[in-house]
C-alpha cells in the first residue's frame, strides 16, 4: 500500500500545476460560502495566484523529460508544458480583464476547471482521460457561455451545449469503434498501431472520421463551426476572449495527438494530410468569406476564429516536425493576439454597448490607446508585419511550401495559395474597425473613454510583446525546437 | 560610418520623440519633421562623397536578425542586410530630397498634425528601407510597412472620397505583395548560401541571384526543368507590377491620387511607384533571368499598353490630378519597356526615367495641389487663362508640363531617349522586344504632347475666367517656390547633363547586363 502511495505520490509532483488548479478550485468553492458578493478580491487573489504558480512551476521544470503517469493515461512532456503554460496565460489573463464581475465565485471555478481539463487534455494518452478532461472544459464553457444572463446568451449557450453533446457523442461511438479495432484505449502505443496497420477496416477511417468530428468542433474548424457566431456575438467578451484561446487550443493540442496517433507513421490507409488540408481550406475559405458580411465586430471575430482555426490546422497538415513547430508558434501567437484584440473590445464594450462596427465611428480620437492595441491585434490577425502574426504565418506557409516540394501533393500547394491569398480577403473585413475608428469623423459630445491604468498597461504590453516577438522569434522558436514529437 | 543605417532611423527616431511631445504643441511637428529629413539630406551627401559607383554594392551593414532552427529541413536566416549600389544610390537620393519637399508641402495640414508627422516619418523610414534592404524578408518588412501609413495619410487626410481610395490602395498592395511573399518563400527554401553546408535557409538577394545557389531538386532550382520558376516569375512580377504600376493592375491610383493630399500624392507617385520598378530591377530579373527571357515581350507588351492606355486616359481625364496620374502610369510603362530590351541603354534608361519621373511627378502633384489649395478646384474645364494672374505659377506649370512631355533640356528627355535606343537595338541584338513596339511606343510620346498642351491652353491661355472663386488667386508664395524651384532645377540639371546621375546608373546598367551574358541567356532564338 505505501509503496502504491508513494509511487503515485511521486506522479503526483510531475503534476504539481494541475493539483494547485484542483486546491484552488475547492479553496474558492470555499471562500465562494463566506465572502460577500461584492467583497470578492481574497477570491481573485486566490484564483489568480495559483494561475501563476502553476505558470512558475513548468517554468521551473522546464526542459521535462518525457514520463508516462498514472499507467500512461498522462504524459509530461515539453509539448504538453508548452501548451499549458500557454492555457494558464489565457486564464489569467481572462481573468485579470474581468476583475469586477458579478457572481465572482462560480467564475472563477469555471475559469480554473477549464483551464484545469484543458492541461489534463495536453497530456493525455488515453481515450478515457481524454474523454473525461474534454467534457470538464465543455461542460464548463456550456456554463460560462451563458453568463451574462440574458436570452439571448441563454440561447448561444443552448446551442453550444446541443452541439456539443452531439460531438461528444460522436468521440464516444469513435472511441468505442477503435477499442473493438484495437483492443486497446492507450492511443500512442505499439498495441494501438499494429492493430490499426494490421486490420485495414474501413471501419478505423469512420472511427477516426467521428473522433475527429468531435475535435474539429471544439475548434470550431468548418463544417463543425455552426455554434461559434451565435455564442460569440451573445456571451460576455471576456468569455469569449477565453472560450476563443483556450479550449481552441486544447482542441489543437489534442488534434496533433490524435493525428499522428492515426496516421501510423505514415502508414495509414488513407492519406491524412489530405484530409486536414481539406478541412483546413474550407475553415480559411469559409470563415474568411462568411466574415465579409457581418456588421457585429464580435461576430465578425468569431468567423475569422473560425478562419484561424484552419490556420492553425494548415502546419498539421504537413505532418511533419517542422510544420508542427511552426503551429505550436502560432498557437502561441494566436492565443496573444487573439486576446489583445478582445481585450481591447471589452474596454470599448464597458464603456458603451458597441453592437455595429459602425459605432465604433471616431472613437480612435477619444481612446486612443485601446484603439491602438486593436488596429495591432486586427493587423496581426491579418499576418501583417511588423507583428508576430507575420512571423507566424510566414513559418506556417514555409512548412507547407516545403511539404509540398517534399510530396508533391498538390492539394498542399492549394493550401499553399489560398491561404496567402486569403490574407487580402481577411484584411477587408479586419480594418473595418481600424476604418471606423480613425477614418470617421467622431459623433459630436462624444466624451472621452475612461479606462484603467492598469488595463492600458495590459494592452500596452501585449502589444510590445506582439511586436517584440516579430522583431525576435528566435527565443520563442528556441523553446519550440527542443520539443519533441512521435511522427 | 552606419550612412544607411542613420538614413533609415533618423525618422523613427524622431517618430519616437513626435510620440512623446503633447499633442497641443502642434507647430512643433512639422519642424521636428523638418529637421529629420535635412538632417537626412546631410546624411546623405555625406555619405555620397564615400560613394564609388564604379564599385557595385558597398556601405553595406549586415547583422543577423532571424535565425532560427526550422527541424529537419534547415536553418531559417535572415539579416539586417543594407546596401546601395548604382540603382538604389540615385533612387535613396530622390527619396530624401522628396521627402523634404513632403515635409514642406505638409505645412498647410492643419488636422492632427501629431499623427500625421508621425505617420509621415515611418513612410520615410520603410520607403529608404526598402531601397536599401539586400534581404528580401527585410525588405518585404520595409516594403508591407507603408501600408499602414499609406492608408490612414489617405483615409484621414485625403479627399472626399477618401476611405474608398485608402481602402481600394490597401487591398490592391497587400494583394501585391502576398504575390511577392508567395514567391518569398519559395526562392528562400530553394536557395542555400555557398559555404553553408547544414541546409541554411536565406533571404539574402545575393545568394539567390546566383543560380549555383539553389538547392539540386528543389522547386525553383535553376537547373530543373523550370515550369515552376517561369510561375515564379510571372508572380513577382504580378506583384510589383501593381505597384509600379501597369495597365491592367493599375486602377487603384487615379483613386489613390486623387484623394490624397497633396503631399501625400507626391510621395506615392514619386517614391512608391518606384519600389515597383525597383523591385523589378533587383529581385525579378536577376533572380529570374530565366522567366525574363521567356516572358520579354509580354513584359515590354504591358509596357507599351501602359503608355498607351495611359496617355488616352489622360486625354481624356476632366481633372487635373486624374490626368497626372494616368500621365504617371504612362511614364512608368517607358520603364517596363526599357527594362524588356535587357540591354545597357535600356537598363540604364529605365533607372534614368525613374528618377526624373520622380521628379516630375512630384513637381506636377504640388502644381496641382498649389491649384486646389487656392479654389478646392481640380476640373479643368472650370479654369481659363490663369496665366493672366499667376504668372509665376504658370512658369514653373509649362516647366513641369515640358519635362513631362520630353522635352530635350529636361531629364524626361534623357530617360526617354535611351529607353529608346534600347528598345529599339533589343530587335537585332537580343531579339527579346519586337520593333514593332517601340515604334507603338513613340505614339504615346505624341499624346502625352496633346494632352499636357491641350491642357495649357484650356487652363492658362486665353481670357481669365474661374468657376468658383473661394480666396483670392495669389500667384505663388516663398514656402511653394521653396517646393517647386528645386525639383525645376534638378528637373534641367539632369537633363543638360545626365553624366550626373549616368555615373552612377552605367556601371549597375552594366554589370546588370553582364551577368546575363555570363549565364548565357542572351542568346534567345
Amino acid at each position: 500500500m505505501r509503496e502504491v502511495i508513494s509511487h503515485y505520490g511521486s506522479h503526483l509532483a510531475l503534476i504539481i500545476p494541475e493539483v494547485i488548479l484542483v486546491i484552488a478550485i475547492c479553496v474558492s468553492l470555499f471562500l465562494g460560502l463566506f465572502i460577500k458578493k461584492n467583497k470578492s478580491t481574497l477570491l481573485w487573489f486566490v484564483t489568480g495566484t495559483a494561475l501563476l504558480t502553476a505558470f512558475g512551476f513548468i517554468i521551473l521544470t522546464w526542459p521535462q523529460k518525457p514520463q508516462e503517469i498514472f499507467a500512461g493515461t498522462l504524459r509530461v512532456d515539453d509539448f504538453s508544458a508548452f501548451f499549458r503554460l500557454l492555457f494558464l496565460t489565457g486564464g489569467f489573463l481572462t481573468l485579470f480583464i474581468s476583475l469586477q464581475k458579478e457572481s465572482a465565485t462560480e467564475y472563477v471555478i469555471l475559469i480554473q476547471a477549464i483551464v484545469l481539463g484543458s492541461c489534463l487534455l495536453a497530456m493525455s494518452m488515453h481515450f478515457a482521460t481524454v474523454l473525461v478532461s474534454l467534457e470538464l472544459v465543455s461542460l464548463s464553457g456550456y456554463v460560462l457561455a451563458g453568463f451574462a444572463f440574458n436570452k439571448q446568451s441563454s440561447e448561444g449557450s443552448m446551442k453550444y451545449f446541443l452541439m456539443g453533446t452531439v460531438a461528444t457523442a460522436c468521440l464516444v461511438y469513435g472511441v468505442s469503434l477503435i477499442y473493438g479495432i484495437s483492443g486497446t484505449l492507450y492511443f500512442s502505443t505499439t498495441q494501438f498501431v499494429d492493430a490499426l496497420i494490421a486490420s485495414s477496416s474501413a471501419l478505423i477511417l469512420i472511427a477516426a472520421v467521428l473522433i475527429l468530428a468531435a475535435l474539429l468542433f471544439k475548434i470550431s474548424a468548418v463544417p463543425f463551426h455552426l455554434w461559434a457566431p451565435d455564442v460569440y456575438q451573445s456571451s460576455p467578451t471576456p468569455v469569449v476572449a477565453f472560450l476563443s484561446v483556450v479550449p481552441k487550443l486544447a482542441g489543437i493540442a489534442l488534434f496533433i495527438k490524435i493525428v499522428l496517433a492515426f496516421n501510423l507513421f505514415g502508414q495509414a490507409a488513407i492519406d491524412w494530410r489530405m484530409v486536414i488540408a481539406a478541412f483546413s481550406i474550407t475553415s480559411i475559405v469559409v470563415g474568411n468569406l462568411s466574415a465579409l458580411a457581418q456588421t457585429n465586430p464580435k461576430r465578425m471575430l468569431a468567423y475569422s476564429s473560425i478562419a484561424q482555426a484552419g490556420f492553425l490546422m494548415a502546419g498539421v497538415a504537413t505532418l511533419d516536425l517542422a510544420g508542427i513547430r511552426a503551429t505550436l508558434l502560432y498557437a502561441a501567437v494566436f492565443l496573444l493576439m487573439n486576446l489583445l484584440t478582445f481585450t481591447a473590445l471589452y474596454f470599448f464594450e464597458k464603456w458603451k454597448p458597441l453592437p455595429a462596427m459602425s459605432d465604433f465611428a471616431g472613437l480612435g480620437r477619444v481612446a486612443f490607446i485601446p484603439s491602438l492595441a486593436l488596429v495591432i491585434g486586427l493587423i496581426a490577425l491579418t499576418g501583417l508585419p511588423p507583428t508576430a502574426g507575420f512571423t507566424a504565418k510566414l513559418l506556417v506557409f514555409s512548412s507547407l511550401w516545403n511539404a509540398w516540394a517534399d510530396s508533391g501533393l498538390t492539394l498542399i500547394l492549394i493550401l499553399f495559395i489560398v491561404g496567402l491569398i486569403n490574407t487580402v480577403i481577411a484584411l477587408y473585413f479586419y480594418l473595418k474597425i481600424p476604418y471606423y475608428l480613425f477614418l470617421k469623423e467622431t459623433p459630436a459630445g462624444t466624451a472621452s473613454i475612461k479606462i484603467s491604468i492598469t488595463g492600458n498597461l495590459l494592452l500596452l504590453i501585449l502589444v510590445v510583446v506582439i511586436i517584440w516577438l516579430f522583431l525576435n522569434p528566435g527565443l520563442l522558436m528556441g523553446w519550440i525546437n527542443r520539443i519533441t514529437f512521435v511522427l | 560610418m552606419p550612412y544607411l543605417s542613420l538614413l533609415i532611423f533618423v525618422p523613427v527616431l524622431a517618430a519616437l520623440i513626435a510620440l512623446v511631445i503633447p499633442t497641443r504643441y502642434t507647430r512643433a511637428f512639422p519642424w521636428l519633421t523638418l529637421a529629420a529629413t535635412v538632417l537626412q539630406l546631410f546624411i546623405f551627401i555625406a555619405m555620397a562623397t564615400h560613394f564609388n559607383p564604379a564599385d557595385g554594392l558597398q556601405l553595406s551593414e549586415k547583422k543577423s536578425w532571424i535565425s532560427v532552427s526550422l527541424s529537419n529541413w534547415g536553418h531559417l536566416q535572415a539579416d539586417y542586410f543594407v546596401a546601395v549600389d548604382g540603382l538604389s544610390f540615385p533612387l535613396v537620393g530622390l527619396s530624401v530630397v522628396i521627402m523634404l519637399i513632403a515635409t514642406i508641402s505638409s505645412w498647410s495640414v492643419s488636422k492632427s498634425r501629431k499623427g500625421y508627422f508621425i505617420l509621415l516619418l515611418i513612410l520615410n523610414a520603410a520607403i529608404i528601407g526598402s531601397f536599401c534592404a539586400l534581404d528580401f524578408l527585410l525588405f518585404y518588412v520595409f516594403f508591407e510597412f507603408m501600408l499602414l501609413p499609406m492608408f490612414f495619410l489617405i483615409g484621414i487626410w485625403g479627399g472626399p472620397k477618401r476611405e474608398y481610395a485608402s481602402i481600394k490602395f490597401f487591398l490592391y498592395t497587400l494583394l501585391g505583395s502576398i504575390f511577392i511573399l508567395i514567391v518569398m518563400v519559395g526562392l528562400y527554401l530553394s536557395v542555400q548560401p555557398p559555404e553553408s553546408s547544414n541546409q541554411v535557409h536565406t533571404f539574402n538577394v545575393l545568394h539567390m541571384q546566383n543560380q549555383e545557389n539553389f538547392i539540386p531538386g528543389s522547386v525553383l532550382d535553376a537547373t530543373g526543368s523550370g515550369t515552376w520558376r517561369l510561375w515564379a516569375f510571372a508572380i513577382l512580377f504580378i506583384g510589383f507590377a501593381i505597384k509600379l504600376p501597369a495597365v491592367p493592375f493599375h486602377t487603384w491610383l487615379p483613386d489613390a491620387h486623387v484623394e490624397a493630399p497633396t503631399a501625400i500624392s507626391v510621395i506615392l507617385a514619386a517614391l512608391l511607384l518606384k519600389i515597383g520598378g525597383y523591385g523589378i530591377l533587383r529581385f525579378v530579373y536577376p533572380v529570374f533571368p530565366d522567366g525574363a527571357v521567356y516572358f520579354s515581350d509580354w513584359v515590354a507588351g504591358i509596357g507599351v499598353v501602359s503608355i498607351i492606355y495611359g496617355a488616352l486616359n489622360a486625354l481624356a481625364s476632366k481633372d487635373l490630378k486624374r490626368l497626372i496620374a494616368y500621365s504617371s502610369v504612362s511614364h512608368m510603362g517607358f520603364v517596363l519597356l526599357g527594362i524588356a530590351s535587357a540591354t545597357t541603354e535600356g537598363i540604364a534608361g529605365a533607372v534614368y526615367q525613374m528618377v526624373s519621373h520622380g521628379i516630375i511627378s512630384a513637381m506636377l502633384f504640388l502644381i496641382a495641389g498649389v491649384l486646389y489649395d487656392r479654389t478646392n478646384d481640380r476640373l479643368i474645364e472650370n479654369y481659363s487663362g490663369l496665366a493672366l494672374p499667376m504668372k509665376h505659377y504658370t512658369a514653373f506649370v509649362l516647366i513641369a508640363f515640358f519635362a513631362s512631355l520630353g522635352l530635350p533640356g529636361f531629364s524626361g528627355f534623357i530617360g526617354e531617349v535611351l529607353i529608346f535606343f534600347g528598345a529599339f537595338q533589343s530587335h537585332t541584338l537580343n531579339n527579346l522586344v519586337p520593333f514593332w513596339m517601340p515604334l507603338v511606343a513613340t505614339l504615346g510620346l505624341l499624346l502625352g504632347a496633346g494632352y499636357y498642351l491641350w491642357t495649357i491652353q484650356r487652363m492658362f491661355f486665353g481670357p481669365f475666367a474661374i468657376k468658383t472663386m473661394h480666396t483670392e488667386l495669389n500667384d505663388l508664395t516663398p514656402r511653394e517656390y521653396s517646393m517647386l524651384l528645386p525639383l525645376a532645377i534638378l528637373a534641367f540639371l539632369f537633363g543638360i547633363l545626365p553624366q550626373l546621375l549616368l555615373n552612377y546608373i552605367n556601371p549597375f546598367a552594366e554589370n546588370f547586363i553582364g551577368l546575363w551574358f555570363s549565364l548565357g541567356l542572351n542568346a534567345n532564338p
